[in-house]
């Protein structure tokens, strides 16, 4: 048989091989062509970049175009538990005390306050003033604080006004609303009664939870307050005046504000964009469509390319790997969580695998920009310096596994949010877990709500969860793992623990309280209650023409309250 | 006709007849290959198509490597990175060098990819400084670089880089800080070359050197090879793509010949029987059809009982198959339809075909190209719905890897480190033009109807 048999008439061959060439040169063209128009059109881009022809600033009308992480679900202060709401709140409310620039503690609504003992009074200045003109009084905050505690209102938050007296049980349905202890004395005093000794009570004043609401205001709302910027009342530097949802908000200067001299210097905010998309964020930026960003590693280099001032800040939360201490959990046996943590090495996770400059690798549960009594506390208090030993952590492993009276470690569940830095991670520890001790982990990744719900269920071996602060003070973190506290999620319970943490959130000599603290931290180290991965902190770039923009580790995780433009010398 | 003899009568010996006007008798599969082998473009898809196979199959027999292993020290390497390293000694944390000679910002040891030492004098009139890490050397835009660290008070005078450090040149920048801690434009700079480093432990570890090995300090020692490189958490990329090819062809080809299969099974008994149960049958496909993919997909997993942080791979190849026969079958069954009325049909039947004979010998050859075109569609189908798939969190579970979810993790690094993505996107990519162009062939050979075109 031969292959000529299966060969096309030559005349037929030649033709197709013609309409071929031809088609084959035409595909060449359109190649080149668009490869020509793909590169035309990134050099006009790269030239819109840097020329800064977007609305980022805008010079003449003094406003700033910003981008929001995510909508807010409403901005109720009483019942906001987001990061957005926070950041949106920090700008158009004010609470009792605020933050200034260098995020010291400075008055707010109160010109003065006293904190005994047994209670705190408040002295309201007489200019501030709600953005409809009338005066904030004390019985807004008293209105306010019993809304939140009241059990119709479900606030998730309720339990940080816990320290004032009867604020738990009211909120628990056990006594009635009008029974807290807190009462307006007059227009301008308020008076607050604790139910045990707090001495951080200013800082908590400062959350926005704690934020006033105007009673006959509220009312007005129909049960709308909050929904929209029509339906709530401002006495921040700026006001909320548009907020089509979904899409944009205009923050516009308020001028109410009695203290406008040192704060709110732009005319109007205009939150353009709601992206929690970091690329998107950084190519508007790129644009000059949005004044700041944060950065993530792998764009470290575009943004050291583009010849950009990157800045730092810590974002205050603290990383760590939370392990599941109910009965029927292998993770009770201490042991085996010892084993866990001789085996791994918080250095080697930051600085290898997540590679971002800004985090620090994780010592304790208490990060390192608190304070003690009088430098940071990290220093008075130092962490047991820990030491990676794997021939050791096997040895506890062998240990857990007697005393479990297992033959071998069924496969454990991790669950990891699905952030990429949390996915990261949580492949890290499944290897390096698997590698040291032969245990096999398997990830369960969830989103943010889906997580939170499955650590409330105990649905968990081990966690890779994180901590952020709401306040100024170092019991923020300290009475995480509490035996009664709903946060603690690994249902930890010692008793040595329980009565520390009951020194340090009623002690009121400060050295003593800080030496409750230095014993925690001990103690969650001897008992591994956690493994502590990084404290999280943010490289970001900000618009070099836009002064004074704060990120922050307490309150709003941007602070645009101090910013101003700078007029440009010309 | 005189000379006619007794010997004309007698029968002829065998010889070569002088010419005979035939060719060889072909069976239907022997011109089927003989017409594919004709088409290079298909041969050269077959073997590439075999050669995933064998790349699939004995691949991990050949690199025997774990594709979940981490390579720390080797954090994504693209490939043909120089691989020598200098043993040095253990980390020991390190808190500044007093007494070291020189003024400025100086190195306190040579720079290794283990830590940067670094050390400096106060700057003019700072109350604090700031460490910065750059790729560049600072311009007139006195852009600095990456933070690294900041220290409030000019107690601290050293700074330990011990991030991500990788062979190469790096500048570093020390800038003053005013009284509210705020930068200034008071800077020192200084130039670091980086030596890649690995310690006595790490190399035992990573089994690159033996407990009996008499190497010094100071020697040079090479790391593991990668030969396609290494991914976001070091580990191997061509082990990962020999697992990840396992995922991905047991889907891509498993899926779509089963439910292939099944449909044409389906369609042609359907367009066989014709009448009532033709409607029936077809009716029934319409409903698989009006079957949600997603919503079947996680219920196929919550019943194969799949856990979260489980790879749901044999319920994905369920789900292929039981929601995406129709379309072939529909096909099939028009063309079924189609056959059955033509005149050869009728006159096979007449002389005495029986149904098997006609169905093996006429009608499924005749819808062969039918079928082959969808199967050429659904492999790379099949393989990008399993790409999607692992990508929302209900493929593969980390840390088995798959193509898909490999180039996935690929594209977020796609700027510095391109060969995550671009090793996992070539291998989808040629195995589905391989696949199109290979059934493209088969298509031509195997259609019955093209036969006698030569």
């Amino acid at each position: 048989m031969s292959e000529s048999s299966f060969n096309s008439v030559p005349g037929d061959d030649q033709f197709v091989h013609s309409a071929g060439g031809q088609l084959a040169k035409l595909a060449v063209y359109a190649m080149a062509g668009l490869a020509l128009v793909i590169y035309l059109l990134s050099v006009l881009a790269g030239e819109a970049g840097s020329t800064t022809s977007g609305n980022a600033i805008d010079f003449e009308n003094n406003a700033i175009t910003i981008a929001l992480r995510e909508e807010p679900p409403q901005l109720d202060a009483n019942r906001a538990t987001d990061a957005s709401s926070n950041v949106v709140l920090a700008h158009v409310m004010e609470g009792l005390l605020g933050y200034d620039i260098d995020a010291q503690l400075v008055p707010g609504v109160a010109e003065r306050y006293e904190i005994r003992e047994d209670g705190a009074t408040f002295w309201l200045r007489e200019d501030a003033l709600w953005s409809d003109g009338v005066p904030v009084t004390a019985r807004d905050f008293v209105f306010s604080w019993k809304r939140v505690l009241d059990p119709e209102t479900a606030s998730q938050y309720a339990f940080i006004l816990y320290p004032i007296k009867n604020a738990e049980a009211i909120n628990r349905g056990e006594m009635p609303v009008a029974t807290l202890g807190v009462r307006a004395a007059s227009d301008r005093i308020l008076e607050v009664d604790f139910e045990r000794p707090t001495p951080y009570f200013d800082k908590l004043v400062a959350y926005l939870t704690y934020f006033p609401v105007r009673e006959d205001f509220y009312n007005s709302t129909n049960g709308r307050y909050g929904a929209d910027a029509d339906m709530l009342l401002y006495n921040g530097a700026y006001v909320l005046t548009d907020w089509v949802h979904g899409s944009t908000m205009r923050w516009v200067k308020n001028d109410k504000y009695w203290n406008r001299e040192n704060k709110g210097f732009l005319d109007e905010i205009r939150t353009a964009y709601i992206t929690q998309d970091i690329n998107a964020k950084l190519n508007l930026f790129k644009d000059g469509q949005i004044v700041d960003t944060h950065l993530l590693s792998p764009m470290l280099p575009t943004a050291m390319e583009q010849r950009w001032q990157i800045d730092r800040s810590m974002d205050g939360s603290v990383f760590y790997l939370e392990f599941n201490h109910r009965d029927d959990r292998i993770t009770r046996n201490k042991n085996f969580r010892r084993a866990l943590q001789l085996a791994q090495d918080p250095n080697e996770l930051v600085y290898k695998v997540l590679k971002e400059p800004s985090y620090l690798p994780g010592v304790s549960l208490f990060p390192a920009w608190l304070s003690g009594v009088s430098e940071s506390f990290q220093k008075e208090y130092p962490p047991v310096q820990h030491q990676m030993n794997v021939e050791k952590a096997r040895e506890h492993l062998e240990l857990a596994r007697q005393e479990l009276g297992i033959e071998e470690f069924p496969p454990l569940m991790m669950l990891a949010g699905d952030t990429p830095i949390g996915l990261l991670s949580a492949e890290y520890y499944q290897q390096l877990f698997r590698k040291h001790l032969g245990l096999e982990f398997r990830i369960d990744v969830q989103i943010f709500k889906q997580r939170l719900e499955k650590m409330r269920q105990g649905e968990f071996d081990v966690v890779l969860s994180g901590w952020g602060p709401d306040y100024n003070d170092v019991l923020t973190y300290g009475d995480l793992f509490s035996s009664w506290n709903l946060q603690n999620r690994g249902r930890y319970s010692s008793q040595d623990m329980d009565a520390l943490i009951r020194i340090a959130q009623s002690e009121l000599d400060p050295q003593k309280r800080m030496d409750a603290f230095g014993e925690i931290q001990h103690l969650l180290y001897e008992d591994v209650v956690i493994l502590p991965m990084y404290e999280r902190g943010f490289s970001f770039v900000v618009d070099p023409r836009l002064k004074d923009f704060r990120r922050r580790s307490v309150g709003p995780e941007v602070d645009y309250n101090y910013a101003y433009i700078e007029q440009s010398s010309e | 006709m005189s000379d006619l003899t007794a010997a004309s009568f007698a029968p002829l010996s065998d010889q070569q007849p002088s010419q005979v006007i035939a060719r060889p008798s072909l069976s239907y599969w022997q011109d089927a290959w003989n017409r594919l082998r004709a088409n290079r473009r298909a041969l050269m898809s077959l073997y590439i198509v075999i050669g995933l196979l064998l790349f699939t199959v004995f691949g991990p027999v050949v690199w025997p490597v774990d594709p979940a292993m981490q390579d720390i020290d080797q954090i994504s390497q693209p490939p043909g990175t120089d691989r020598t390293a200098v043993l040095v000694a253990e980390y020991e944390p390190w808190f500044g060098t007093s007494g070291l000679p020189g003024t400025g910002l100086r190195l306190a040891e040579k720079a290794t990819s283990q830590a940067v030492r670094l050390q400096w004098d106060a700057l003019d009139g700072a109350s604090g400084h700031r460490v910065y890490r750059n790729l560049f050397p600072v311009g007139p835009e006195l852009s600095y670089g990456i933070p690294m660290a900041e220290f409030l008070n000019n107690d601290t005078l050293y700074f330990e880089d011990r991030l991500d450090l990788q062979p190469g040149r790096f500048y570093y920048v020390v800038v003053a800080l005013d009284e509210r801690g705020l930068i200034t434009d008071r800077y020192q700079s200084i130039s670091v070359d980086v030596e890649r480093v690995t310690t006595r432990a790490e190399a035992l570890e990573r089994g690159l050197i033996t407990e009996s090995d008499a190497v010094q300090i100071g020697d040079k020692i090479t790391l593991t090879w990668h030969p396609l490189g290494t991914d976001y958490l070091g580990r191997d990329l061509l082990a990962r793509l020999m697992a990840g090819a396992r995922v991905s062809l047991f889907i891509g080809i498993g899926a779509p010949f089963l439910f292939v299969l099944f449909g044409v099974v389906y369609g042609s008994a359907a367009g066989f029987m014709g009448g009532r149960v033709d409607q029936l049958m077809m009716r029934f496909a319409d409903f698989v059809v009006a079957l949600p993919f997603l919503l079947f997909m996680i219920l196929f997993k919550i019943a194969f009982g799949i856990g979260p942080g489980e790879s749901g791979v044999f319920p994905m190849l369920v789900a292929l198959v039981v929601l995406l026969w129709p379309a072939t079958a529909r096909l099939v069954r028009g063309q079924i339809l189609q056959i059955r009325e033509q005149g050869y049909i009728s006159a096979s039947q007449l002389l005495g075909a029986s149904t098997p004979y006609l169905i093996m010998r006429h009608m499924i050859p005749n819808t062969l190209g039918v079928v082959l075109v969808t199967v050429t569609f659904a492999i790379p189908s099949a393989i990008f719905t399993e790409a999607f798939l692992s990508f929302i969190g209900m493929g593969v579970a980390p840390p088995t890897p798959s193509w898909g979810s490999m180039s996935n993790e690929g594209i977020k690094t796609m700027l510095t480190t391109p060969h995550e993505l671009i090793f996992p996107a070539l291998f989808i990519s040629f195995t589905v033009l391989a696949f199109n162009l290979l059934g493209d062939g088969l298509r031509d050979a195997l259609d019955a109807r093209m036969r006698n075109v030569e």
